[in-house]
């Protein structure tokens, strides 16, 4: 009896180092606590902050032609239709083969229909606001369509060589003079590369984000993919900054009546009219 | 006066409405289209709907008008209008209130390919005779 108390109290105690070092360890990787030298350093930035929404009135006017492609993808907008500058991606015989078989299936509308939200790169190009916050080691971009975020970091942390793959893939920042350069890498099979065209595992986008003028912001994408692309592509906007505005609130699944089917068949459901709660 | 649903495939009016018609369609496809594509709607035709305001839907991803319409058989049915979200139309001079359930409409829209009472919203015209679009820059 008394030996086995020896045992158990020596275990606990050996459980209680290892949670002392496991606790250290962790305390070594966590970054530092910001300090006002850096919260002032952030002053000496180029002011990026506020809510930012694509110019030509972001969704309100410009030029917007062509209805919604059979085969637009996740919730891409067309390229041309955001004052978007691009000559169209590049492809492999392998990725030209994918959208063509894509193309074939004459999807009439993307899960977008159903609320999935796009990811990158789709997600930047949508008619609504953002809101860019910069903190010291991070740039967050908060975006109204879908209420999606963007987590940047710039505190020098090194991208994943083996990244999971997700709907934003990982990304971090750094300052090149007056530009945020932005890294990201892995991104989920659910994206796509640009309407219709998917990415392989290896995509990765730049993103150079600038100043042109106080209240207007470029933003300059190249996505490169050896898979997928013969050659980088890419793409600008240009943004314009509302100080007046907030971020509103939009949550898709409130009183989404679209829907696209498995077979790719887009409708509306009117069975469940005024599906939002009564008061 | 009687709420009755009529196709517009006048050419005069075709005629007379297509600017109008393209460049509110110009402004109204991108933001739908950022969330769903407009292939259920006929692109091609208009209808008008005249009713009651029911229920004034001021919701994500759109706002939808749903309207009592007079039909043959002395009772009323059920149309939907879908609109474009509360957060594009709010930066557009809309508000929750603009469309008032009991209230007297008429909606030209795009209606659906398959017959079924449903539009998309292209103008509306109020108990108070103002027109309301979906149109136009965003005010700050």
């Amino acid at each position: 009896m008394e030996n086995a108390r020896k045992k158990l109290s020596g275990f606990i105690a050996i459980l209680a180092a290892a949670a002392v070092m496991h606790t250290a360890a962790l305390a070594q990787k966590a970054p530092a606590p910001p300090t006002a030298a850096d919260w002032a350093a952030l002053a000496k930035l180029p002011d990026l902050t506020g809510v930012w929404e694509a110019a030509l009135g972001g969704g309100g006017g410009g030029a917007r032609g062509a209805a919604a492609a059979p085969t637009a993808g996740r919730g891409a907008a067309p390229a041309a239709a955001r004052g978007a500058t691009a000559a169209g991606p590049q492809l492999t015989p392998e990725y030209a083969a994918k959208r063509d078989a894509l193309r074939a299936l004459a999807r009439e509308d993307n899960e977008s229909a159903n609320c999935l939200p796009p990811g990158m790169p789709g997600i930047m190009t949508q008619p609504y606001p953002m809101e860019f916050l910069l903190t010291p080691g991070k740039v967050t971009i908060v975006i109204e369509a879908y209420t999606q975020v963007r987590h940047i970091y710039t505190d020098g942390r090194k991208l994943p060589g083996d990244p999971d793959e997700k709907f934003f893939g990982t990304s971090i920042g750094h300052w090149e003079g007056d530009t945020l350069v932005v890294e990201t890498v892995g991104f989920s099979p659910l994206t796509q590369l640009a309407a219709g065209i998917p990415h392989s595992d290896s995509m990765k986008i730049l993103e150079r984000f600038r100043l042109t003028d106080p209240d207007t912001m470029s933003i300059e994408t190249t996505i490169t993919d050896p898979k997928a692309l013969t050659a980088p592509y890419t793409s600008s906007r240009t943004l314009k900054r509302h100080r007046n505005w907030t971020i509103a609130e939009y949550i898709c699944e409130e009183n989404n009546h679209n829907f696209v089917d498995a077979s790719g068949k887009a409708g509306i459901k009117l069975d469940n009219p005024g599906t939002a709660p009564k008061k | 006066m009687k709420g009755e649903v009529i196709m517009k495939v006048n050419p005069r009016r075709i005629l007379v409405l297509a600017l109008v018609t393209l460049s509110l369609f110009a402004a109204s496809v991108g933001p739908i289209a950022a969330h769903h594509s407009t292939v259920p709607f006929d692109s091609t035709k208009q209808t008008t709907i005249t009713g009651i305001v029911k229920e004034f839907d001021w919701t994500n991803p759109h706002t939808w008008i749903w309207i009592n319409v007079p039909n043959d058989k002395g009772g009323v049915d059920l149309w939907g209008v879908e609109g474009m979200s509360p957060n594009y139309l709010g930066r557009r001079g809309w508000t929750k209130n603009t469309i008032k359930p009991g209230e007297k409409i008429t909606v030209v829209g795009r209606p659906m390919k398959d017959g079924s009472k449903a539009a998309m919203f292209m103008s509306a015209t109020l108990a108070n005779g103002k027109v309301m679009t979906q149109s136009g820059q965003p005010t700050d």
